[in-house]
This record gives C-alpha cells, sequence and structure tokens, in this order.
C-alpha cells in the first residue's frame, strides 16, 4: 500500500517489519513524537488507538500498540516499544494523544510493573494497593502465601502520583484526587444499578456531581494470565465469561484469530451459523441493556418486557448449544453441533413478532416525557472525544463515529448480506438508547437474508490433535454487542500462547463516565451509565 | 358518644403497636458485632464526615412541598362537608386557594422550582 | 421432631434430593444436646419466615445474568416469596453470591454479611462460589467463599439454569423450616 512508503518516511528511527500487519518498532524516548506525526499527518489521520498491551519477553518489558484511523479504517499499524530496565521499568506514555491511553496505561502497570512518564495519574487499576509483585510478568511468584485474601477493607488513598519529565529527569511528585472538605459518596460494588461490580467515588455539590474517580478490579479474575498456562482450546471457555451477554461473539473472535493464524478454512455453513448466532446474541444483548437501562430509570415493567422477549432467543440457543447465556458453541474451525431441525422454523417466528415488539417498547418508554427529559441533551459526546476515548459500538456510532466492525473488515458471512450502519450525530443519551433499537431491526433483516441463503455442507474443519500456532502476532477484531472486541495472540510456537490480550470494548466506554457526568445531577449519572451499557467483568478480565 | 369512639380508636392503636413490638422484642435474636453499626456505603467504609454545608436548594423544595401539602390537608375537611357549607365554603375556599396560587406563581416567576 | 414434616408446596418430600444432609444435621444437634424438639408455635413462625426470605441484590457476573432471569416473568421467584430483592443488606435476609468472589471482593462481602440482621443465609450460587470453577488457579479468585462467610446452600452449575436455582431456594427453606428459632432467641440472650 502506499501509505506503508508514507509511514516509512515519518519513522526514520523505526525499524520496520511485516506481519500480519505493518510493525514499526520504534526505541522509548522517540516514541511521543513519533506518535505524533503519525496522528497529525494529514495523509495517516491514525487517531483511533485500538488496543494497547504490555508484553514481557524475558529480557524486555514493552509495550505494543495497535492503531488505526477513523478516516482510512482499512490501515492497521503495530507500533512498539520496549525497556530492558526491569526494576523500575518507565516508558513515555501517549494519553495526551489519545485519552483511551489513560486506563491502558495504568492498567500496564497493575499487572506489568512500567510505570509512565507524563501520564496524569499514575495508580495501580485492578489491584490492592498492597498487592506485592507483578501478575503479568514471567518471573512473576504466585505462591499464595505471598498474597493472602485480607478481609479487611481496603479504603482507597486520596492521593496519586505522577511522573513527570523536566530537563532535571524525570520528577516524581503527588497530587490530591479530593480535596479534604469534598463530599464524596461512594456509589459502590454492591449497587443494583452499576451493571456489575464497578466502584464510582463521586465528589458532589449538592446534588451536582464534580468530579468521578473509578475504581474497578473487583471481579479482576486475571484471565490473561490463567490463559498462558492453557492450550488453544481451553482458553475457549474463558471468552465467555467476559462479556457475557455476546457471549457467541467473544468465542467467535478468539476462533478467528486462532483460525487466521494457522490459515484454516472454516466451511461456509459454519460461517452462515457463526454469523445467525451472533446477530441473535447481539439482539439479546440489546434487548437486556435496553431493559436494564429503563429499569435502572424507574420503569419495572420495560425490565419484564424486555426479559420476557430475551426468553425466546435463550431457548433457540438451549435446543442448538445446549445452554442459555455461556452457549460454548464455536470451535476452532466451525461450531461444535449441527443446528437443530426446529432453529430455522424459530427464527422465522421470531422476527415478524420482534418488529411488533418493538413498536411497543416504543410505546412503553421511547415517548414518555419523563424519559424524554431524563435523556435528551444529557451526557455529551462528541466525534472527536468519541473517537479519542476509542468508544466504538453503539455508543460510538451515536456519536458519529463510523465504526462498524461488520463494514470496515467484514468477516464470516457479512460480506453477503446487505444492511445499514445504524449511525446518529447527537450523541447525548437519547441517541445512545434509541439506536440501540435500531440495531435490533438491522439485525432481524440481516437473520432473514441469511435463514433463506443457508448453505449445505460440513460444519467444521479438521483440526489437528494438538494444536501449535506459528510463531508471531496476531489479532482479530469482531464487533460485540458493546463495541469492538479485539484478540491479540502472541505465540512462540508452543501449544501454549505467550501472551493474550482481549481488547474490551467496556473499558472505554467506562473511560468516558467520568467525562460525560461534571456538571450533571447524579440521577443522569445513573441514566449515562445505562445508556452507555458496558459490562463490569469484559473491563476487568 | 364520638369521645368513647375516639378512646376505643386510641386503644385499639396502642395495643397493636405494643404488642407488634413487644413481640418482636422477646422472640428476636439478638446479636452484635461493630460493622452493624456502621453506615451502610455500598460495602466500602464512609469517607470524611456528613458534617457540611447544607446546599439551600434541598430546603427550598422541602418548604414548597410542605407549604402545598398542608393546603390539600386543610382542603379534605371541607370536601367532606361541601354539601353543608353550600356557596359560603365554595367562596372561602376559592379565597384560599387562590392566595396560595398567588405564591406558587411567584415561588414559579423567581426561579425556586428549577434546581440550582 | 421428624424431618419427614417438612412440607413445601409443590414437591413432595421424597422427591428431594438431599434429604440425607438434614437428617445427618438433626442427629448431630441431638448428639450434642441440642434440644429441637419444634413445638406447634416454631412451625407457625418458620412457615412465615421460609416463605418470605428477601434476597440482596448482589451479583458480581454471569450468575448475575441467571439471577436476574429468575426474577423476571418467565421463572420468577416471587411466587416464593422471595419477592422483592433489597438493595440494604440491613433489609435482606439472604444474599445470593451470583458470581466469582475475587480478593479485592472479599472484603466487600464480608462487610455486607456483617451488616445484615439475624437471621440470615447465604446461597453460593455457581461453580466459582463455590470452588473458584473455571479461574481456580488464578492469583486473585477465592477458591472458597466458605473462607469468607458461612455458606448455608451451595447450587452447582455454570451458570445454573433457572430452575436450578429455585431448587436452591426451595432447599433453603427447608433447611429454615428446621431451625429452633424460640430457643435459638433464648440462648442468645
Amino acid at each position: 500500500m502506499e501509505i506503508k512508503d508514507k509511514i516509512i518516511s515519518l519513522l526514520p528511527d523505526a525499524v520496520i517489519t511485516e506481519g500480519q500487519y505493518l510493525t514499526a518498532t520504534i526505541p522509548s524516548d522517540k516514541l511521543h513524537e513519533s506518535v505524533k506525526r503519525l496522528r497529525y499527518d494529514e495523509e495517516t489521520w491514525f487517531d483511533y488507538l485500538m488496543s494497547l498491551t504490555g508484553y514481557d519477553d524475558g529480557a524486555n518489558l514493552g509495550v505494543v500498540y495497535y492503531l488505526s484511523s477513523s478516516r482510512f479504517p482499512q490501515n492497521v499499524l503495530v507500533v512498539k516499544t520496549f525497556t530492558s530496565e526491569r526494576e523500575d521499568a518507565q516508558l513515555f506514555s501517549i494519553s495526551d494523544i489519545y485519552e483511551t491511553a489513560n486506563l491502558n496505561e495504568r492498567e500496564v502497570f497493575g499487572l506489568m510493573g512500567i510505570r509512565f512518564i507524563n501520564h496524569p495519574d499514575m495508580r495501580k487499576l485492578f489491584l490492592r494497593n498492597e498487592w506485592v509483585g507483578f501478575p503479568l510478568r514471567k518471573d512473576y511468584n504466585a505462591d499464595p502465601a505471598i498474597n493472602p485474601i485480607n478481609i479487611e477493607s481496603n479504603p482507597e488513598s486520596d492521593v496519586l502520583t505522577k511522573l513527570t519529565f523536566t530537563h532535571e529527569g524525570v520528577v516524581e511528585s503527588e497530587e490530591k484526587i479530593f480535596e479534604d472538605d469534598e463530599y464524596v459518596v461512594n456509589i459502590g460494588p454492591q449497587h443494583p444499578a452499576t451493571h456489575g461490580v464497578l466502584h464510582f467515588r463521586v465528589s458532589l455539590n449538592g446534588e451536582i456531581v464534580k468530579k468521578i474517580d473509578l475504581n474497578c478490579g473487583y471481579i479482576h479474575r486475571g484471565i490473561e494470565k490463567l490463559a498462558e498456562s492453557m492450550t488453544y482450546p481451553q482458553i475457549l471457555h474463558m471468552t465467555d465469561r467476559l462479556d457475557y451477554l455476546s457471549a457467541h461473539i467473544n468465542r467467535h473472535a478468539l476462533c478467528m484469530c486462532i483460525e487466521n493464524a494457522l490459515q484454516l478454512e472454516v466451511p461456509p455453513r459454519a460461517q452462515y451459523i457463526r454469523t445467525m448466532m451472533d446477530e441473535l446474541t447481539r439482539v439479546a444483548s440489546h434487548l437486556l441493556g435496553w431493559a436494564c437501562m429503563c429499569m435502572d430509570m424507574g420503569a419495572l415493567t420495560a425490565f419484564i418486557y424486555g426479559m420476557r422477549d430475551r426468553e425466546i432467543i435463550l431457548d433457540m440457543f438451549e435446543e442448538t448449544c445446549g445452554g442459555r447465556l455461556i452457549t460454548n458453541y464455536n470451535v476452532i474451525g466451525g461450531v461444535m453441533a449441527d443446528l437443530h431441525p426446529n432453529f430455522l422454523q424459530r427464527v422465522r417466528d421470531f422476527i415478524p413478532y420482534m418488529r411488533k415488539m418493538l413498536k411497543e417498547y416504543h410505546q412503553v418508554f421511547t415517548g414518555n416525557v419523563i424519559a424524554r427529559e431524563r435523556m435528551l441533551g444529557i451526557g455529551l459526546l462528541s466525534k472527536e472525544e468519541a473517537i479519542s476515548y476509542g468508544v466504538t459500538g453503539p455508543s460510538g456510532r451515536a456519536s458519529g463515529f463510523r465504526c462498524d466492525v461488520r463494514k470496515v473488515a467484514p468477516y464470516a458471512a457479512y460480506d453477503k448480506v446487505k444492511f445499514n450502519e445504524v449511525v446518529r450525530e447527537e450523541g447525548d443519551t437519547y441517541a445512545r438508547y434509541v439506536i440501540r433499537l435500531d440495531e435490533i431491526v438491522e439485525s432481524l433483516n440481516i437473520l432473514e437474508q441469511l435463514i433463506e441463503t443457508i448453505p449445505d455442507g460440513e460444519i467444521a474443519a479438521k483440526t489437528k490433535a494438538i494444536i501449535r500456532l506459528p510463531e508471531g502476532d496476531f489479532y482479530s477484531r469482531v464487533e460485540a454487542a458493546r463495541g469492538e472486541f479485539g484478540v491479540y495472540i502472541s505465540s512462540k510456537g508452543d501449544k501454549t500462547p505467550y501472551r493474550v490480550k482481549f481488547r474490551s470494548p467496556s473499558m472505554t466506554l467506562v473511560g468516558v463516565v467520568d467525562k460525560l457526568t461534571r456538571g450533571e445531577k447524579i440521577a443522569d449519572l445513573i441514566a449515562i451509565g445505562g445508556s452507555l451499557d458496558y459490562v463490569v467483568p469484559d473491563i476487568d478480565r | 358518644m364520638n369521645s368513647e369512639m375516639f378512646l376505643v380508636v386510641f386503644f385499639t392503636a396502642l395495643v397493636l403497636v405494643a404488642g407488634g413490638l413487644g413481640v418482636a422484642l422477646l422472640i428476636s435474636p439478638k446479636s452484635f458485632n461493630p460493622q452493624k453499626s456502621e453506615t451502610y456505603e455500598c460495602g466500602i467504609p464512609t469517607r470524611g464526615t456528613s458534617w457540611m454545608q447544607f446546599k439551600v436548594g434541598y430546603y427550598l423544595f422541602a418548604i414548597l412541598y410542605l407549604m402545598f401539602d398542608v393546603e390539600t390537608v386543610l382542603l379534605f375537611p371541607w370536601a367532606v362537608t361541601v354539601r353543608e357549607l353550600g356557596i359560603n365554603g365554595l367562596i372561602t375556599i376559592i379565597v384560599f386557594l387562590f392566595i396560595l396560587l398567588l405564591g406558587l406563581a411567584y415561588a414559579w416567576k423567581k426561579g425556586a422550582l428549577e434546581w440550582k | 421432631m421428624e424431618v419427614k414434616n417438612i412440607y413445601i408446596k409443590g414437591i413432595k418430600h421424597e422427591e428431594f434430593n438431599d434429604n440425607e444432609y438434614l437428617e445427618n444435621m438433626v442427629q448431630e444437634l441431638r448428639a450434642g444436646g441440642v434440644d429441637i424438639m419444634t413445638g406447634a408455635l416454631d412451625d407457625l413462625i418458620n412457615w412465615g419466615r421460609s416463605n418470605s426470605v428477601w434476597p440482596l441484590t448482589f451479583a458480581t457476573s454471569c450468575c448475575g445474568i441467571e439471577f436476574m432471569s429468575v426474577g423476571a416473568a418467565r421463572h420468577d421467584f416471587a411466587r416464593f416469596g422471595f419477592e422483592v430483592t433489597r438493595s440494604s443488606p440491613r433489609q435482606a435476609d439472604v444474599i445470593i453470591v451470583a458470581g466469582t468472589i475475587v480478593h479485592k471482593m472479599a472484603p466487600i462481602l464480608k462487610r455486607l454479611y456483617d451488616q445484615m440482621a439475624e437471621p440470615k443465609y447465604i446461597i453460593a450460587m455457581g461453580s466459582c462460589a463455590i470452588s473458584g470453577g473455571p479461574f481456580c488457579n488464578s492469583y486473585h479468585v477465592v477458591n472458597d467463599i466458605n473462607e469468607v462467610v458461612p455458606v448455608d446452600v451451595y447450587i452447582p452449575g455454570c451458570p445454573p439454569r433457572p430452575e436450578a436455582l429455585l431448587y436452591g431456594m426451595m432447599q433453603l427453606q427447608r433447611k429454615i423450616k428446621l431451625e429452633n428459632f424460640l430457643r435459638k432467641a433464648k440462648e442468645k440472650k
């Protein structure tokens, strides 16, 4: 591609290699200016940071960045940097160029031990403050006696540390998050409206929110570290439990990554089945997202309606896949079992029923004066902010960011069906609410086209008994119900991966809550959280 | 007759409430640990004190609500005896409502119904 | 009293799977010298209590969605008396621990359990709460919530079907009906 020459000319200090995508390894002191050039040059315009991963290759600690562009979405560039200092590893932060790097770099500090210079808030993200060691490092001592279960409450400190680069070198300083006399309320882990276990510390001025400090990690299960000791078919079970509402789609992403690495051809019947199950999962997830958002705002009837219709989809899953929520259906090479004979007829009956029910949903909630007052004009997210924060999925498309992976990088059977990418320009809570219901309509259109044209054939390609991926880095992305879900596997040729990273759509969504809620009332925080529709185990992995 | 009825109602209420609380006192299990007396804040210990300067908007909303609640309470006796009071009562109650409506219009115009 | 007297509407005593546990519990208590003859008053109180056990809204991960499905219209737990899920532990009777408990969440769970009022129960739902589940080798997962809080009923599954959760709730109701409520109150004094 011609863009390759432009990139090489912009990065004079980099070592360029070819792999799945063009990879540039840049020394750590030249990283910030090189990435800035890539971001602002008119021909490349890499303004969307897809994924930020810390890695440890035994000798060096480093970070891998996957960059893409909102103007030229087909271009993907991989940037790597590293440092050989292990005791106090420091790299330069790019959180002033991409806002999404803020939370990701905190995660890398907490799990890998690399501190980032010029980052505004260098605290650990997932683990307790007194945790000894950095779990994702290869020399981590996992002895449970070093980090026992501590049932004493661990109050969060009010002070954050920063590393700033001055002419004297790197200077460490401290800053207060909250003043002593501010009124801070914990909207805590155990709360009916946080969609999981998320802890917000909210500083209030009467009803108005001044600042929100996020504290996650209450469901951090260490999946990425577990995956390093499991074989590839065993990792598949972890993905269902990440963002459990798009369980099917997550597993599809991992299977795609492994199949692309092995260059395994998936039979067309399996592609069609995977696409249909993906769309059904998307409808089920949007129904639950709508139901929970309305329940958080007080309309319990909407919750009962949404769950009722979701049960019909779960019946279809149960008949074919065996599970309701955790379906365990995709395998490497295809799907586990063929469709049940009743499946197609059930889908045919479901599509007109759902179209009728959507009219009822709009009648129940959308036109209500109170609902509109609570949603219109609240929580505005502009398109540039959505791209910088990495907000994808329905929330990103409600701000005008055309980021649907099904259109940008089509996979499975998506290039064989016609559907619209639903995009709105307003970026407020109402746009995020209505776009989900519109996306259900598009998913029903896709299902209608697929059930008529499903081909016969095998349902899974044959694979070896022990699967070994070739050496290298592999990345694949899909459109989950919340946004773009990516899988990064770095393999050294063994039967277990060297590093696995799941690019979480919900982490970007929760990173933008602070920005959206400043100046709004507390009740708006609940409405904004419901409209973003994040799922917390996806954030904490 | 009215005073006897009143005494009957009063003592029934007393017996029911005292009986319910007394039975609960006798048969309830008693246990205590220090966390039980702490404030509940979603499982996290609270931060800072709650004694701080109050936002005056809460007071305004509460006072307005109280006023119109008392107005409603005073409407009930009129509604019960409306036939006996006749046209005189109607004019009296309209004057009463009109005065309170003036107060509502003043509060509306001054912006007390918006949250600031 | 005989364990056979426990009556749960809709399912006969013989069809429950774990009757031996209850009979063993009764034998052990009797051997330890605890008198668990329950009279008619205890039966009345226990009948009222077991049919009105209110859970806390506590869900950490995937099992939480199945818990929400049980609360929705198709499998309804309101008809068992688990009517309203209370958000505050002061008003709740049972914590259904639905989902994985990690090291960071353990103190929260302990604190919530301490803040509940007696009599209180815990149901461990899903394999993550029973033994760590698929994540038992992880550095951050608590491998058995019995180390943190005392558990009354375990419901296996990943996630357990809604019918399995209802069965577990019925087992809890049977356990409650065995308690000698007045004796417990007198002893605590």
